[in-house]
């Protein structure tokens, strides 16, 4: 006899964090994003969490926009796909190069990232959300934890939507505006085409842009740099 | 928008405060860091960082915000400059507000002046190229970050022979400033966060003498709030292992060598000033770039017969004691009454990266100090 995996509740800690996705997918929801999802290492995955957002099982909810992102290159389809203001579900262990080289280009992109798996975590900062799971096989479909964990997400999205009031970014945190200038600032910028004068148009969260490129050297579309007013000051390894 | 990212991945930031506040208990000593950028004092507040860690572990604001530490003066001859006759005068958007004793650049263009603001020094040049009757002066500023995006500006000037293109240089430099502070005799220090995107082009070698002749730990720090909350632990981490050097937390971005291309480009078009004024730290030696002489055609500074005269801060303004970390931003005689982001007396309060403006507009501040503000100077 196995016991069952959903009689284990989920952790505080993850409870907290699932909570604070969901209220940022609400957000992004509601100023009209869409939700591309992908897991490269199990498709299956990917279009589960699109369907369960689309599909409203519940009557009065809304259905939600997500789409499966799958296939083969998987990087090019999300670059395709993801606009601005968008949300990406990668479901995916820490060591996916193409959940990896997607999350990484994502804020070049203007796009918030959840990326839930198990095993060892992701490096710091390599995706907004960072859902991860104890538990030694999570995948098991339709009852592993994953498949719990994207339920509750949808399921707490929801339940955000029933408070409008939390769906616009509280005014006094609305104050992205740092020093375009003179800070320390630097923006990731994703490299679209390049000119043969030193310049390139880039792609950052704000649109496309061109900037300067002498100071890094030859660049090729797909590159991200940091830019600093108008000129990018070095590549972005990650 | 998202220059400043959420902050992301929760668990691992109670992880870095749980390693933390070990740390700091172990310890027992009172710890003050000073973070040198501007950026990383934005993301503290924006963030509650200091709210977060424990009472040992303070986090001192630095000089690291070039809006903050331009003289009056300077600002003075900026309006000068832009309103001499068919001068269209180019800045980044936050010297607009800047208060110099005759106003600020956005009290010029209410005058009529023609000031525009940029995003880039390019963007400079090209108003330059459309507009071949005007003269078209750009308002530099900032730290190595920024020198290189006017450096590369005035290459392509000069390919391009644009004539009626200048620059006004106040570019500084952040190694003289940490150490006019270090040498201050009223400010410990247990270490620094040293500055991310500064350190993309100058590398992290510059800092060896902070841990080598000041005995200081630094660690070059990223912008999320994960990066700041581990340089802090990487900081007592040293303090407790006793050791002392320079570390790189943010190595994703920045490399050991900095930015070679970007170095050797400002040493072309840029000359080491032998000394510059700072609001509230005084003259520093060598702590400010010139246009070197191969680009002296582009010097506004010898194009125009500027003024060029020294103005004293305003007394009631203790930017200076704020800059070096002496004071807290609300312990400053004006905070919050006679000097808020919309009026700004010191340049503290101006531009959103500032100390002040910071605490002004995220509230930050202990309940007691919340209550000293309002209530009349002492």
């Amino acid at each position: 006899m196995t016991e069952a995996p959903t009689d284990v509740g989920l952790s505080q800690e993850l409870a907290a964090d699932l909570a604070a996705a969901s209220l940022a997918l609400a957000r992004r929801f509601a100023a009209g994003a869409t939700m591309w999802c992908v897991a490269p290492q199990w498709e299956p995955h990917a279009q589960h969490v699109a369907v369960e957002f689309v599909h409203p099982v519940i009557v009065g909810k809304r259905a939600l926009p997500a789409v499966a992102l799958t296939g083969r290159d998987l990087v090019d389809a999300a670059r395709l796909s993801v606009r601005s203001g968008d949300i990406v579900v990668a479901i995916a262990d820490a060591a996916d190069p193409e959940v990896t080289a997607i999350t990484a280009r994502a804020p070049a992109w203007g796009a918030t990232t959840v990326w839930i798996g198990h095993g060892p975590r992701p490096p710091a900062g390599a995706a907004d959300h960072v859902l991860w799971l104890e538990d030694a096989d999570p995948a098991t479909p339709a009852t592993g934890k994953f498949v719990l964990l994207y339920h509750l997400l949808w399921e707490l999205t929801h339940v955000c939507f029933e408070h409008p009031g939390l769906l616009t970014e509280d005014a006094a945190e609305c104050t992205d505006e740092v020093c375009v200038t003179c800070s320390d600032e630097g923006r990731p910028a994703e490299v679209l085409s390049v000119t043969a004068d030193g310049t390139a148009v880039v792609r950052t969260a704000n649109g496309r842009e061109e900037v300067a490129t002498l100071l890094v050297g030859p660049v090729a579309p797909g590159e991200l740099l940091l830019v600093h007013a108008g000129t990018a000051i070095t590549k972005v390894d990650r | 928008m998202r220059f400043v990212d959420e902050f992301r991945d929760p668990a691992a930031a109670r992880a870095l405060l749980a390693t933390i506040r070990r740390l700091a208990d172990e310890s027992g000593e009172h710890h003050k860091f000073m973070e040198v950028c501007g950026g990383h004092t934005h993301t503290i507040y924006r963030h509650g960082i200091e709210h977060l860690l424990p009472e040992s572990v303070e986090l001192v604001h630095g000089p690291g915000c070039p809006v903050c530490v331009i003289p009056m003066g300077r600002v003075d001859d900026a309006v000068w400059l832009a309103e001499q006759p068919d001068v269209v005068f180019t800045c980044f958007g936050d010297m607009m507000r800047v208060p110099g004793s005759r106003g600020s650049l956005l009290d010029a263009k209410a005058r009529g002046a023609d000031v525009r603001f940029v995003y880039s020094p390019l963007d400079a040049l090209k108003i330059a190229v459309d507009n071949p009757a005007k003269q078209v002066v750009f308002f530099a500023i900032g730290f190595e970050t920024t020198a290189p995006s006017t450096a590369v500006t005035l290459v392509r000037a000069r390919e391009l022979g644009v004539e009626n293109f200048s620059v006004f240089c106040n570019h500084v430099t952040i190694v003289p400033p940490i150490k006019a502070i270090l040498d201050s005799p009223d400010l410990r220090l247990s270490g620094f966060l040293g500055p991310g995107h500064v350190s993309t082009v100058v590398g992290t070698r510059p800092y060896q003498f902070v841990p080598k002749v000041y005995g200081k730990p630094l660690v070059v720090a990223g912008f999320e709030p994960l990066d700041i909350l581990a340089s802090v632990a990487m900081l007592l981490t040293q303090l407790r292992e006793g050791r002392c050097e320079v570390e790189n937390q943010y190595s994703r971005v920045v490399a050991e060598e900095g930015n070679p291309a970007a170095l050797s480009l400002m040493g072309q078009v840029f000359a080491l000033r032998p000394h510059f004024e700072w609001r509230g730290l005084g003259f520093i030696s060598q702590s400010a770039l010139r246009l070197h002489d191969d680009f002296a055609a582009f010097d506004a500074e010898a194009r125009f017969d500027m003024p060029g005269v020294r103005v004293a801060d305003p007394k009631a303004c203790q930017c200076g004691e704020v800059l070096k970390g002496v004071l807290k931003p609300w312990e400053c005689k004006v905070f919050g009454t006679a000097c808020t982001p919309e009026t700004p007396i010191g340049t503290c309060m101006v531009s959103p990266e500032g100390a002040c403006a910071a605490y002004y507009n995220f509230g930050r501040m202990h309940r007691d100090a919340a209550q000293l503000v309002g209530q009349p100077a002492r």
